[in-house]
């Protein structure tokens, strides 16, 4: 009976994630060896056009700040996420338990809706400004909305708990007596979170960094609203190219980069972990 | 169990007989009054299916992705209904079936992108033009696109988040006609956008009311019913039709081939052609519209507003939009990629 539940909750994720997942990939797979077409889609006739038309410059240059995004605010996601997460796995379980529902709370709101109040945070007559004027630390309002740091604000609050639940994850099943042996044998704070804290929940940083890098190049929504649809990020490309340019085999393209981009990542993801596990088994 | 197969049946056909008297309608988002629907549904017992769309290329595309169309009535802008009209996806429309077309401006019948007028009911209009609020620049001498290049606007205009009608501004500014095929120029074109950036705050189209109203940005581009809108609730919002030309839209409503209820959409279209209803959308909206008729069934402060309706000296200044060629539409789409990642 066990078993038979067993092949069907897999069987049915299977089915799934083929259907919408695997089978979705390959028709954009395909789309992106197709020739641009504007009255159709696309026409049956295989070119790589697709993908040189991305060592373009312009294209060159979107990634490349895209990137710097990303990396900024991967960065900001693991300053923030890194002590929360730590904190939280050294509290009592029950309290735990309540400091990451409380952190998963607001995902019960549309990300769209949370970010359009981030606006009215932000904005020149908005919260923000009305404390701090009210308060009389600054004289003018402040002008934040529609620059990259509203942006970057945006995604490290959209992105963090992606950061803080793998970190919580590893240091929650950290052990704690190692830090006492640690201690035995003299070392400092310091030289315990750098060289024993921070290498064991090396695999809880990096799959965060995966987890909050890749979609902090895509959130486009993110960038249009607080941005001022300035900052075109590489999801905004790709939105771009499907909807306003119907280019969707250039569309395509950009979409399978970006999904190989983020296999390379999970792959130096796997090779780091398993790296680690051989590194204990031979102390 | 044969007998309940039977009334099942014949339960299913009549609710497709009922189904029968509907006129598919598929207009943009906010352009179509839910009251103007209703009370079409009251008058003529016919039912509205009414869907929505945020810009053409959906519209176009939807159109394009099934030859059997399900649309009685839709409503493009003015530029797409030249692409339609070429390619054959809408019909001739027999004007003399529409008796309340004499309602319409004659300035609107025979628009460039439509030269017969046969293929389009325009429906709504606008224009963008400059938009400022005048207790930040109140003596500031705002008359022409060009004085948006001035220094002194460093990092603070809102331009309209759509290539077409920033790509407008750069060929006006340099003379050149809006509707301009010509590559070279388009690159002339980014080449002055280039040089407006560092005054650029942001990009949007969609919330420009509320921008404006709360001062979050004070000066810039904007269509002439969302300063009105603003300017409702913040009178210090002003609206001023360049004097080096501007561009209007109209988005209209036509017929595509082998629409399913060909007559219901004629109903449809002779109904919003009514002085009343034409008012009626004017007065929820706030989009000027081409119905001359209309203007008598409007509060005077509407009728007379300014903002909303040009005019007939302003209007000479205005382009009406027309459609571009593929390898004009592919450089404003390149460039556009370019501006915003400056």
């Amino acid at each position: 009976m066990k078993h038979k539940f067993q092949y069907f909750s897999v069987g049915l994720i299977t089915a799934w994630l083929c259907l919408f997942g695997l089978l979705s990939f390959l028709v954009m797979l395909t789309i992106s060896f197709l020739q641009h077409d504007l009255d159709r889609i696309a026409v049956w006739h295989f070119t790589l056009q697709n993908y040189i038309d991305l060592f373009d410059p312009i294209f060159f240059k979107i990634f490349l700040k895209s990137f710097y995004i990303a990396f900024l605010v991967t960065a900001g996601c693991l300053l923030l996420g890194y002590p929360f997460a730590y904190i939280v796995s050294r509290l009592p379980e029950k309290v735990q338990n309540l400091a990451l529902l409380l952190l998963l709370l607001p995902f019960w709101t549309s990300s769209v809706v949370r970010t359009y109040a981030m606006m009215s945070l932000l904005k020149t007559k908005g919260l923000l400004n009305a404390a701090l004027l009210s308060m009389g630390l600054i004289h003018e309002p402040l002008q934040i909305l529609f620059t990259n740091t509203a942006v970057s604000i945006g995604l490290i609050y959209n992105l963090l708990p992606f950061m803080i639940l793998p970190i919580y994850v590893n240091l929650e099943r950290f052990d704690v007596s190692l830090i006492e042996a640690a201690k035995d044998l003299g070392a400092k704070y310091t030289t315990i979170f750098r060289k024993v804290i921070i290498p064991l929940s090396m695999p809880g940083i990096l799959g965060g960094c995966t987890l909050v890098f890749l979609p902090a190049m895509t959130l486009f929504f993110i960038s249009d609203l607080l941005g001022g649809a300035k900052a075109l990020l590489l999801g905004n490309l790709i939105e771009d190219q499907f909807l306003m340019a119907n280019n969707w085999p250039r569309g395509a393209a950009t979409s399978v980069l970006l999904t190989v981009l983020m296999a390379i990542g999970l792959l130096l993801y796997w090779s780091k972990t398993n790296k680690r596990v051989d590194y204990e088994a031979v102390t | 169990m044969k007998k309940w197969v039977y009334i099942a049946f014949s339960l299913l056909c009549t609710l497709a007989r009922a189904n029968d008297n509907v006129v598919n309608v598929y207009a943009w988002s906010q352009e179509v009054s839910p009251k103007v629907v209703r009370q079409f549904q009251k008058d003529t017992g016919i039912r509205v299916n009414f869907s929505t769309f945020d810009s053409n290329e959906v519209l176009y595309a939807k159109m394009k992705a099934s030859r059997q169309t399900q649309y009685d009535v839709v409503e493009p802008s003015s530029y797409y209904i030249m692409r339609m009209a070429r390619e054959n996806m809408i019909e001739k429309l027999d004007l003399g079936k529409l008796s309340n077309y004499k309602n319409l401006n004659p300035a609107f019948t025979h628009p460039d992108y439509d030269p017969t007028g046969e293929y389009s009911i325009p429906w709504v209009l606008g224009l963008a033009g400059i938009v400022v609020n005048r207790k930040y620049y109140p003596n500031d001498n705002l008359e022409k696109w060009t004085d948006l290049w001035s220094p002194k606007y460093r990092n603070s205009l809102l331009l309209l988040d759509d290539p077409r009608e920033v790509f407008n501004v750069g060929l006006l500014t340099l003379g050149y006609s809006p509707n301009d095929n010509n590559v070279q120029h388009l690159k002339k074109a980014y080449e002055n956008l280039v040089a407006l950036l560092p005054n650029v705050r942001l990009y949007n189209s969609s919330s420009v009311p509320s921008l404006l109203i709360d001062e979050d940005v004070t000066i810039g581009m904007g269509w002439n019913a969302d300063a009105y809108k603003a300017h409702l609730q913040n009178p210090n919002i002003e609206f001023i039709y360049p004097k080096d030309k501007f561009v209007i839209w109209v988005d209209c409503f036509v017929v595509p081939k082998n629409a399913p209820h060909r007559e219901n959409a004629y109903k449809f279209l002779n109904y919003v052609l009514q002085a009343k209803i034409a008012a009626l959308q004017v007065k929820e909206t706030f989009y000027p519209t081409a119905n001359l008729a209309a203007i008598d069934y409007l509060p005077p402060e509407i009728a007379n507003s300014k903002i909303i309706f040009p005019s007939v000296e302003q209007l000479k200044q205005g382009y009406f939009q027309t459609d571009l060629n593929d390898d004009a539409l592919e450089s404003i789409s390149r460039y556009w990629q370019l501006l915003k990642l400056q």
